[in-house]
């Protein structure tokens, strides 16, 4: 397949990493400001299919150790492919390109930065034909939907500074098409069954406003991936009905839970952590944790090492979270479902958040409502039930509000566990009186198991 | 508890005594599994599924049975001996009895930490491998047991059961007992699971005490290697796997503020645990190093605890004139028991060469004794070492006769009467050479009929190699973090990660440790994750690349893809197995409790973990080994590891082995030869790394994780033999399954083949875990 090409092409090159006294020379990265990789969808007569071109100098033209403004556009046409799906077919250039051994490609879009080895350019790799080629034949068989594609690669600082312009409003335009597009605009959502191998009855539902748990794929990836591979892992959900529009609950979304989990579940709300909420393989970036005492969420991410504000890590909670079970007041979300208008939309969203993790916070300031942004505590404000609800009812936090609807709470018993109460003492016969006169009663093991505290009630007083 | 008088509702209570053997608040909410502790049998029916697809392959190192009086009995062909025994039975029995021999040890390893850290910390003293980033933190007792401990005292229990199962099992072994292969075979897993939980306890145990690392991710760099060492201050060396008596020395050299004016060197597990203690230890080698030191005269004193101790190293330390000081009930030497006498006169007997050594029971004494027998003997020494001087050298080999005796008896054929020859003609790059593939052995010195000292031979002619060898060792880290494991658990079980490759197990390579490194750099470099433990990490930190880095400078600590974890020592490779198990508790929320069948037949079919023993030698590795088949996780080893008499391997052309069930409709369908054997030998480092690569793979792959597991096994075969391997076309099961850079060759062969598509099960052995769908689909 590459016999042509000098290098060796393979999946066991992508980890390759090039230092700079081992680099011929480098493509955009850090010191070169105008640097871009696109992929452009068009009609199929605007493409001569295997064209590589290179505009400006050449990899053997260009001299040592030096750092170069750089671009890659990539054409494609077939009568499958659609605008939506350039930045999907755009990641594999990352991808692609560093099977050649090498090259090692880092970040994408604009932040390209790519460098050839000495010892490859000293094999023979000294020109981006090369690259051209392996780029068209590892597309071309990954993704048959591409039935006609062309490859450009400038090097001529000003036709790389031209292009630069345009992809940028391209990406922006496609960031804001990707923001913009609700669940209620598309007619098809997608599910996931990749995680089914280890949470058999999970299947992610993934929206225009629903990341996939794992914080991958978006709506647009888990379409490309559908139409790419019908029959992978990732398949079409007719949405159908829309029964409740606040939980987020769809016919369609119910019928194929349904069937993928072999009946294990029946109905799932999209936008909601009790009910019937979204399940929980194992493998979401972060966890929404109901906190009964103060009414509110938590969320807490995967990389928090430390015990969140209701005293637990991360990692004994999402044991409680994952499984692929409907679990409530525990649940697995994508990051990125924290950036979506529809994020626990059922339960007031940021409004009932309570905790998160300052570097969360911080990475979601856009997306929290200002008013409530300095009312949600940290672990750098909070270590305790306690003094987050001080801290929330200082702040005028909004769930303090549903406080003062609260009854006074049950006393918690004090003193902690018994060893056994007369009533236990399985001798109460009735009308009997037994008098047990030097008894010796010796246990081998006595297993005390202590009553689960009373969760308080759920699903009250929220939506 | 005593009450006087109690007046109740329901009647008054008199005098009542109540006493309780033991109180344990129970805050697991895990239901109990099916199988907590284990009888013999009780796994037997899961032990019988994987050999059935793995039939032992026996290989008899000896065909005669000379166990009892009526023997010895001839067990050739359908023979059977005095007692009824066939050969594939005897075999088998010798297999159990050697997994005895290593899970013993093990055992009785733990038995001791444990004693030794109640009476030093008290049985209240809590378990805590990792903190919060490590919850589960005895997978292994959780799983056989069904029990959670909390405390070091919680290990008792554990420790009960396994002395009681070690004991049932070598009952077996009894003659007039198991008549069947496969019964011995089973009670083979059954000793090596027991023995997994054996080296759990022990870890668990010298974790929490001692303060080693808690699984952190990146722990010091250790110093490794002769060349490391700074001779010009006393140096202490200690050998084997027990710590607390080289903990004694470590907290009495800080007590005395001696730390900077001491070397204290290692050797083999007790150098790996020490170092976790403090990183100012350094590590000399894995056990094969134990002659070459020694002779090289560097240590001033020496003391032993237990396990993979030479035999002999009184001797050779006698003749380096450096005192011995035995530690432990098991290896006590011959030497006179000085427990209770007061240190110095210890010292004083030993500074003078009236004693060469002394037996110290009582691990407090060592410190002490060690460090003043060391400081003093030190300027009288001068580290008087042995090795012949190069122009020595030459005068020695013509003494060579050539009778090519010392050839025969080397294990791994070196060209011994070659280079003596050459070295006759005042030529010592043969003998030079000889130094990084010899095991340290020195049966050559035995065999020689001139008494040549042929191992000192080539140690004198490789002084430049010994001055070099400085190398970086990371220390182990115990534990893997729960939620490392949760970040690897999709892609490892989806197999994106193409597999969790663990070298472990001791230094009797065939061409020298050097082999071990290349592999693990090959496997992080594909970014498999890679782990290490015991000797075989060792020998993964003795070689440096082009940059001067070992692999544990190149590649991260972390439990991740492309990374190089040390785990520790023998006893650490517990957390290997917990690993693979913690995938199916944390990962796939199965329980674990007691539920031993079930979480094995998750790691089996899910799990791309392979174990390489390249060194495999002792009856502790074979135990280590039969841990990993019970659980389903395929073991590797170096040619040698043949000698332990039988090999569990597939058939791959035997297409009926591999049906399995698919849990989502309940059908037999046929899946790969994943993974092809249980049990299996490479000959070469070459062949070793294809097998792993094949090894990796499992039913449950997805089409993406098969690709590239593929084109690793499929690369790694065209580098090193030269062609696609013959069986691709069993492993591919749709088309997405070919790697893409492979199709041209892979399709073609799938054609010639025959090949057709097939379905990917969700894949069990156990027909209770197929779903019952609760509606018509």
């Amino acid at each position: 397949m590459f016999e042509d090409i000098p290098v060796e092409v393979g999946v066991v090159h992508e980890g390759e990493r090039i230092r700079r006294k081992d680099m011929y020379l480098e493509l955009g990265g850090p010191d070169v400001k105008e640097k871009f990789e696109l992929v452009r969808v068009l009609t199929p007569d605007k493409i001569e299919d295997g064209k590589i071109q290179v505009i400006g100098p050449d990899l053997s033209q260009m001299g040592e150790g030096t750092s170069n403004p750089f671009g890659i556009l990539i054409e494609v046409a077939g009568p499958k492919l659609e605008e939506a799906i350039e930045g999907v077919l755009e990641r594999r250039i990352h991808e692609f390109s560093n099977y050649l051994q090498g090259v090692m490609h880092l970040n994408q879009r604009y932040d390209i930065w790519i460098r050839i080895s000495k010892r490859a350019f000293a094999k023979g790799l000294n020109s981006f034909t090369f690259v051209g080629k392996v780029l068209l034949t590892l597309f071309k068989n990954e993704l048959p939907i591409i039935e006609k594609m062309q490859v450009t690669f400038l090097t001529d600082p000003f036709r790389v500074e031209e292009i630069y312009r345009e992809a940028r409003k391209i990406y922006d335009e496609r960031d804001a098409r990707a923001r913009g597009l609700t669940d209620d605009e598309v007619d098809t959502f997608y599910g996931c069954a990749l995680c089914q191998s280890f949470a058999p009855s999970h299947i992610c539902v993934i929206t225009p406003q629903r990341y996939a748990n794992c914080g991958a794929i978006s709506w647009f990836d888990g379409r490309a991936a559908a139409s790419i591979d019908p029959k992978g892992p990732i398949f079409p959900i007719e949405k159908g009905e829309c029964l409740d529009p606040v939980r987020g609950e769809f016919s369609g979304v119910n019928e194929s839970a349904k069937n993928k989990s072999l009946g294990e579940i029946n109905q799932i709300y999209l936008y909601s952590a009790f009910g019937r909420p979204h399940t929980s393989c194992g493998c979401f970036e972060g966890i929404a944790f109901y906190i009964p005492e103060v009414e509110g969420f938590g969320i807490v991410h995967r990389r928090f090492p430390d015990p969140t504000v209701n005293g637990l890590p991360f990692s004994t909670m999402a044991d409680s979270t994952a499984g692929g079970r409907q679990v409530e007041g525990f649940h697995g979300i994508s990051l990125e479902y924290m950036r979506s208008p529809r994020f626990l939309q059922a339960d007031g969203g940021y409004r009932a958040v309570v905790w998160m993790p300052s570097e969360i916070k911080e990475r979601m300031k856009e997306n929290i409502p200002a008013d409530i942004y300095d009312k949600i505590a940290t672990e750098k404000d909070v270590s305790t039930l306690e003094s987050l609800r001080a801290f929330l009812e200082e702040k005028k936090h909004p769930v303090v509000q549903r406080w003062k609807k609260e009854l006074v709470a049950e006393p918690v018993p004090e003193g902690g566990l018994q060893v056994f109460t007369a009533r236990e003492v399985p001798i109460t016969q009735g009308g009997i009186r037994i008098i047990l006169k030097n008894a010796r009663i010796t246990a081998e093991k006595v297993i005390l198991q202590p009553l689960r505290p009373q969760k308080p009630k759920k699903g009250e007083g929220r939506g | 508890m005593k009450i006087g008088e109690l007046k109740t509702d329901f009647g008054n209570i008199k005098d009542l005594q109540l006493s309780i053997g033991q109180a344990k608040e129970e805050k697991w909410e895990e239901p109990m599994g099916p199988t907590p502790f284990p009888s013999l049998t009780t796994l037997r029916e899961w032990d019988k599924k994987l050999l059935e697809r793995y039939k032992p392959f026996y290989m008899p190192f000896c065909d005669m049975c000379c166990l009892c009086t009526q023997g010895k009995c001839d067990l050739t062909g359908p023979k059977r001996g005095a007692c009824g025994i066939s050969m594939p039975a005897q075999q088998s029995r010798t297999v159990l009895i050697t997994v005895c021999i290593g899970a013993a040890t093990h055992i009785g390893h733990a038995r001791e930490l444990v004693t030794s850290i109640s009476e030093k910390f008290g049985k209240d003293h809590p378990l805590d491998v990792g903190g919060h980033n490590v919850e589960v933190e005895a997978p292994l007792i959780r799983l056989v047991c069904g029990i959670k401990p909390e405390t070091i005292g919680d290990l008792d229990e554990v420790l009960d059961y396994l002395e009681n199962q070690l004991t049932q099992l070598l009952a077996v072994t009894h003659t007039g007992q198991e008549g069947s292969s496969v019964d011995f075979e089973s009670k083979v897993f059954h000793a090596g699971m027991i023995d997994q939980v054996a080296m759990e306890v022990a870890d668990i145990a010298q974790i929490s005490a001692f303060g080693f690392p808690k699984a952190e991710e990146e722990t010091p760099l250790i110093e490794l290697g002769m060349g490391a060492v700074d001779t010009s201050k006393p140096v202490i060396l200690v050998v084997g796997h027990n710590v607390p008596p080289a903990v004694n020395i470590v907290d009495y050299l800080q007590k005395t503020k001696l730390t900077e004016e001491v070397e204290l060197t290692g050797i083999c597990c007790t150098s790996l645990d020490i170092s976790r203690y403090t990183p100012k230890a350094k590590i000399i080698g894995p056990i094969s190093w134990q002659l070459r030191y020694v002779r090289s005269g560097v240590p001033d004193v020496i003391v032993v605890d237990e396990q993979c101790v030479r035999a002999d190293l009184l001797i050779e330390a006698q003749r380096i004139h450096a005192p011995l000081i035995a530690t432990n009930q098991k290896n006590c030497l011959g030497l006179e028991d000085r427990t209770n006498d007061r240190p110095d006169d210890i010292v004083a007997d030993m500074v003078s060469e009236k004693v060469p050594g002394v037996l110290i029971l009582e691990t407090n004494q060592v410190g002490e004794v060690a460090t003043k027998t060391a400081i003093q003997v030190a300027p009288k020494r001068k580290k008087m070492g042995f090795f012949p001087k190069k122009e020595e050298l030459k005068e020695i080999a013509r003494k060579c006769n050539q009778c090519k005796e010392c050839r025969r008896s080397c294990p791994n054929d070196a060209a011994i009467p070659e280079a003596m020859k050459a070295a006759g003609k005042g030529n010592f790059a043969l003998l030079e050479e000889m130094y990084d593939e010899c095991v340290g052995c020195a049966r050559c010195e035995q065999a020689c009929p001139q008494k040549i000292p042929i191992h000192s031979m080539i140690l004198g002619a490789a002084q430049e190699k010994v001055k070099e060898e400085k190398y970086k060792i990371r220390a182990g880290r115990g534990a893997i973090q729960d939620i490392e494991i949760r970040q690897v658990g999709g892609p490892i079980v989806l197999g994106e990660i193409p597999g969790v490759v663990a070298f472990v197990g001791c230094p009797n390579f065939p061409k020298g440790g050097k082999e071990v490194a290349e592999m693990v750099i090959e496997f992080a470099k594909r970014r498999y994750i890679v782990c290490t433990s015991g000797c075989a990490a060792i020998a993964a930190g003795m070689y440096k690349n082009d940059e001067g880095k070992t692999a544990y400078e190149l590649f991260p600590g972390s439990f991740e893809a492309g990374g190089v974890v040390n785990v520790g020592s023998c006893v650490s490779n517990a957390h290997i197995a917990g690993a693979a198990v913690k995938i199916a508790s944390i990962f796939a929320r199965r329980n674990l409790r007691g539920n031993y069948e079930e979480i094995a037949d998750y790691v089996y079919n899910r799990v791309g973990a392979v174990g390489v023993a390249w060194g495999a030698m002792t009856q502790k590795a074979a135990a280590i080994a039969s841990g990993f088949w019970r659980l389903g996780i395929p073991v590797v080893v170096g040619p040698h590891g043949t000698k332990y008499r039988r090999m569990l391997l597939g058939r791959r052309d035997k297409e009926e082995l591999w049906y399995t069930y698919d849990a989502r409709t309940g059908d037999k369908v046929y899946t790969s030869p994943a993974p092809e054997h249980l049990f299996v030998a490479a000959e070469t480092k070459e062949e070793a790394m294809v097998m792993i690569a094949k090894l990796c793979m499992r039913p449950n792959d997805t089409s993406k994780g098969r690709a590239i597991k593929l084109t690793n096994y499929v690369d790694l075969h065209k580098r090193n033999f030269g062609s696609i391997p013959d069986d691709v076309h069993l492993y591919v099961r749709t088309m997405a399954d070919v790697p893409i850079t492979m199709k041209d060759e892979i399709v073609k062969m799938l054609n010639e083949k025959q090949w057709k598509e097939r379905t990917i099960p969700d894949p069990t052995l156990l027909p209770r875990m197929i779903r019952k769908a609760k509606v018509k689909v």
